[in-house]
């Protein structure tokens, strides 16, 4: 378990020095990514070809074998899965003081130290802040999940169902990965969390620990070196960081695009009318004007559901993780503060050690109770004693806190490498929705585009048949005059199709050289 | 007058536009070919004697049957090239706008374009080259549009246009059109309504309003979306430089975050020369815009020659009932007019003087008549052409929209695809993760 954390950071490490020097094309590091170069050019290559269906037939292949892998991590992490939770059905309540949602807690189990099978509770947000406040105090060593943020953080009403919803899924999140923790998940307070009627009497009851707990972490962490850390947790702590910090950008580039496709969306609500009321004025073109007006209509609703899914789906798990980084954050700091707690007693054996050294060696006559009329040897004896009887104590003290370290440093690895086999599911499982996003919303955009051409090209097949099919000669009621954009792009109305696929796919061929 | 410059415009014209459509048909595009290339920026000492520096384009004509009939006598080499500038486009449109009032003469392109997306990557100025490929691309429309319209093809002065190196500009002063221009616009600056508003013309001028309202509209919005859209694709960027320094931390999700890093970095890339192809149908497209100026000059000059019948008409009416007025003896305004003071102090005319009066206003009407009869038929005549030179600007018209609207969606289908095939690649990379 350790090692596999352990090679899990350093050998990121050397893959760093290439990463991190900007955008590298695959090619251009052949040694590091040979596999994924050979990848990419099968892609392309399909793409040249400009056969949709073996490249749709490619990705459903993709899917299922990644369906595969998924299935696989999970039957590595070999959690039993005995507990299932559910959040849903948000519900207001407004009492005088104040209004607020619950939401519906429902838990199935087979687990022996539940009294029932099945639990249905309404909580709050407030109570699932407690519940992770107990987990934190009582498990310090373990990495607890996060929480979404208690204010929504786009505008958005804090009753909206747009809101609710994000925050449902995020709660739900949060309990899902609590219950199939195989630690946190018989955390006394989660079962009183999910079982009990009411929860007030218990969070009471639990305020005064909670208190103590916090402030003595806070105070023992507080400025000290670590004098033996293990370059580990500096790579731990370093990469904790950058990840955050990547996440944190991630979400800014995110609210930046949410920004400019609304506005996008708006000029495109406009964009349509004006073919519409233009066609007004046009007899024989207003066919053709109707047909731009429904191509930017359709890619206009294509884009809104764009939006919607770019902001309610791909933005909070990015949010999550945000959060994530904070919670280890915090996790490392209190195995830090328990490494110190270690150490401070290690340092404090040592002082009385070397007070026991200095005692042997050391003349009594001038201590303070020779003066007072003592035999020196007699006070040399009686701090002795007194000595061994520290160095005993702290003996055992140091054994207990060396105990702490070790179970912290086993829990927290235990609880990395979970975390990042977690995060590598979720990154590959958020960013391929979000690519599929986007694959939907031109697919949308390109099936209306191709009907308004065909719309286009129909009426005028049937008006103007000889005009169009031969652009520059014989033409026998008007010499055609084809417009500059003619010699840009050869008019292939006939053929549309073959000439958009011979774009994209040399465009996709420049990319591999 | 007004009309004085219509004059030579019909012997020109009627020589092109009495024969059947087949004649009309072979214009001299079928046997010319006409380019313009490579603007080369000139410096040079101007009419005051500043230095001044501007760009010429090279006009070049290359013959392609050197037999046909069809070819003016000035043609004589099989390839030919000369420079000309911006303004001396400008002096032969003007001169075609003059001697052509019937004819729906093509627009040059804006002397500055002040529409641009890329103003948000860079600067702009007369001497930018993508303001001096697109001007290059509207001179050359131009030429070629006046090439191929029946009438301004057998221009003499735009001929010599394509052929003459040496004195061009004084060949086209020496046409006097200034002064017919002149006189024209002095009668356009003078307020007038008219009696009985031509009915199609009038629609016409309200068509070419729409047209102008509905472009320029149409363009206002679509740069905003090209602004947006540019932003759109250069924000991914971004993510191509996150998913780099990213990978950087990562170790079995590093390959992939940093293909698919390469992959924003493409599609931000993408969009530049789909945004530079989109700029050249809105220049297609503004080309309309200022065609609807074309159009409306047409309809300033029915107005004007309509306003010159009407005026003529007035006249006349005035003088058949002075002359009634003289005959009966009677005056019937005699309360303001000079004649009725001149009558209250002197006493009438006499038979003789009255006589002699008669006669002269019979002389004034007949001569109004007259008048009145050439500045019908020449109403008439600059409406059957005007309207003839129109019916075949709209078919230009709706075939140009159309394959502009076409142009544009395949641009659209191309750039959907481009955008599925980059999404497929970079979920690709995550997949595989």
């Amino acid at each position: 378990m350790a090692d596999g954390t352990d090679s899990g950071f350093s050998e990121g490490q050397p893959s760093g020095p290439g990463g991190s020097s900007g955008p590298i094309s695959p090619d251009l590091d052949p040694l590091n990514i040979t596999t994924s170069t050979v990848d990419l050019e099968e892609s392309l290559d399909m793409g040249a070809e400009g056969d949709p269906k073996a490249a749709g037939d490619d990705i459903t292949v993709f899917t299922q074998s990644s369906l595969a892998g998924l299935q696989l991590d999970d039957a590595l992490a070999s959690d039993v899965h005995d507990l299932f939770v559910t959040v849903d059905d948000p519900e207001k309540h407004i009492t005088n003081m104040e209004s607020y949602i619950t939401y519906r807690v429902t838990t199935k189990t087979t687990r022996s130290d539940y009294d029932s099978h099945e639990y249905v509770v309404r909580r709050r947000y407030q109570d699932f802040l407690w519940l992770r406040e107990r987990l934190e105090a009582t498990n310090p060593t373990h990495l607890i999940p996060p929480l979404p943020e208690k204010h929504s953080f786009r505008r958005l009403d804090r009753f909206s169902p747009e809101f609710l919803k994000t925050r449902q899924a995020a709660l739900q999140k949060f309990l899902s990965r609590i219950v199939d923790h195989p630690t946190l998940s018989f955390n006394e307070n989660l079962t009183i969390f999910l079982t009990a009627k009411e929860l007030a009497s218990h969070r009471k009851q639990a305020q005064g620990i909670m208190g103590k707990m916090g402030s003595s972490m806070r105070s023992m962490a507080a400025g000290y070196m670590m004098k033996n850390r293990s370059p580990e947790y500096a790579t731990m702590q370093e990469y904790v960081n950058t990840f955050g910090a990547k996440m944190g950008t991630i979400d800014r580039i995110n609210q930046r695009l949410l920004k400019e496709m609304t506005d996008y969306e708006q000029d495109l609500r406009e964009f349509g009318p004006v073919f519409t009321l233009w066609s007004n004025s046009e007899t024989e073109l207003a066919p053709a004007m109707l047909g731009m007006a429904a191509g930017v209509e359709k890619c206009e609703k294509a884009l809104e559901q764009q939006i919607s899914d770019q902001e309610h789906v791909f933005a909070p798990p990015v949010k999550e993780y945000i959060l994530y980084a904070e919670a280890m954050k915090a996790v490392l700091k209190r195995r830090d503060s328990i490494q110190m707690e270690y150490e401070l007693t290690v340092e404090e054996l040592n002082r009385k050690r070397n007070d026991r050294e200095q005692l042997k060696m050391s003349d009594q006559s001038y201590s303070l109770g020779a003066f007072m009329g003592k035999d020196p040897e007699e006070v040399r004896q009686q701090k002795r004693t007194k000595l061994d009887a520290q160095i005993e104590e702290l003996l055992k003290q140091v054994e207990v806190s060396n105990d702490n370290v070790e179970c912290a440093n086993a829990d927290l690895k235990a609880d990395l490498e979970r975390w990042h086999r977690n995060k590598r599911r979720d990154v590959k499982e958020v960013f391929s929705e979000l690519c599929d996003r986007n694959i939907q919303y031109y697919q949308e955009c390109l099936s209306a585009w191709e009907e308004t051409l065909q719309e286009i090209n129909q009426k005028s097949e049937l008006e103007t048949a000889s005009t169009l099919a031969t652009p520059t000669s014989s033409c026998p009621d008007t010499p055609n005059l084809a417009t500059p954009t003619s010699s840009v792009t050869p008019p292939l109305p006939a053929t549309p199709t073959k000439e958009g696929t011979e774009g994209g796919a040399s465009e996709g061929q420049e990319e591999t050289q | 007058m007004a009309d004085a410059g219509s004059d030579s415009a019909q012997d020109v014209g009627s020589e092109a536009s009495t024969p059947s459509s087949s004649k009309r048909a072979t214009s001299l595009l079928s046997v010319l070919e006409i380019s313009v290339t490579e603007p080369e920026r000139r410096t040079g000492v101007s009419a005051i004697n500043m230095k001044e520096t501007y760009t010429v384009y090279l006009v070049e004509t290359r013959i392609t049957d050197m037999k046909s009939e069809l070819l003016p006598e000035i043609f004589t080499d099989e390839t030919f090239s000369l420079w000309r500038r911006y303004s001396e486009f400008e002096l032969l449109r003007n001169y075609l706008c003059v001697t052509y009032p019937a004819v729906v003469i093509p627009p040059l392109p804006e002397k500055k374009i002040h529409m641009m997306w890329q103003k948000l990557s860079g600067g702009e100025d007369k001497f930018d080259p993508d303001f001096i490929e697109r001007r290059r691309a509207g001179l050359e429309s131009f030429l070629l549009r006046v090439a191929a319209h029946s009438q301004l093809s057998q221009d003499k002065i735009f001929h010599a246009f394509l052929h003459l190196v040496e004195a061009w500009k004084e060949t086209v002063l020496a046409t006097g059109y200034q002064n017919k221009m002149d006189s024209r616009l002095k009668t356009l600056n003078a307020q007038f309504r008219l009696k009985n508003p031509d009915r199609r013309f009038q629609d016409l001028k309200n068509y070419s309003s729409e047209l102008e309202a509905n472009i320029a509209n149409l363009l206002k919005i679509r740069e905003r979306l090209a602004e947006r859209l540019y932003g759109i694709h250069k924000i991914h960027a971004n993510y191509g430089r996150v998913f780099s320094e990213w990978s950087g931390i990562e170790k079995e999700m590093g390959d992939g975050l940093q293909s698919a890093g390469h992959f924003m970095d493409v599609y931000a890339a993408s969009i530049d020369s789909m945004l530079e192809e989109e700029d050249t149908y809105a220049d297609a497209l503004k080309e309309y815009l200022y065609f609807a100026d074309a159009l409306r000059s047409i309809c300033r000059k029915q107005e004007l020659l309509q306003y010159e019948v009407e005026k003529l008409e007035d006249k006349l009416v005035y003088l058949k009932a002075q002359k009634q007025q003289m005959e009966q003896g009677v005056d019937v305004k005699s309360g303001f007019s000079l004649k009725g003071m001149t009558t209250k102090l002197f006493g009438a005319d006499t038979p003789e003087i009255r006589e002699k009066k008669i006669q002269q206003l019979e002389e004034q009407t007949q001569q109004t008549e007259e008048q009145l009869q050439a500045a019908k038929w020449e109403l008439s005549t600059y409406i059957d052409r005007s309207l003839q030179d129109v019916e075949r600007f709209k078919r230009q018209k709706v075939r140009d929209l159309r394959e502009i609207f076409i142009n544009y969606s395949i641009m659209q289908i191309k750039l959907c695809k481009k955008g599925v095939s980059l999404w497929n690649n970079t979920k690709e990379c995550f997949t595989k993760m």
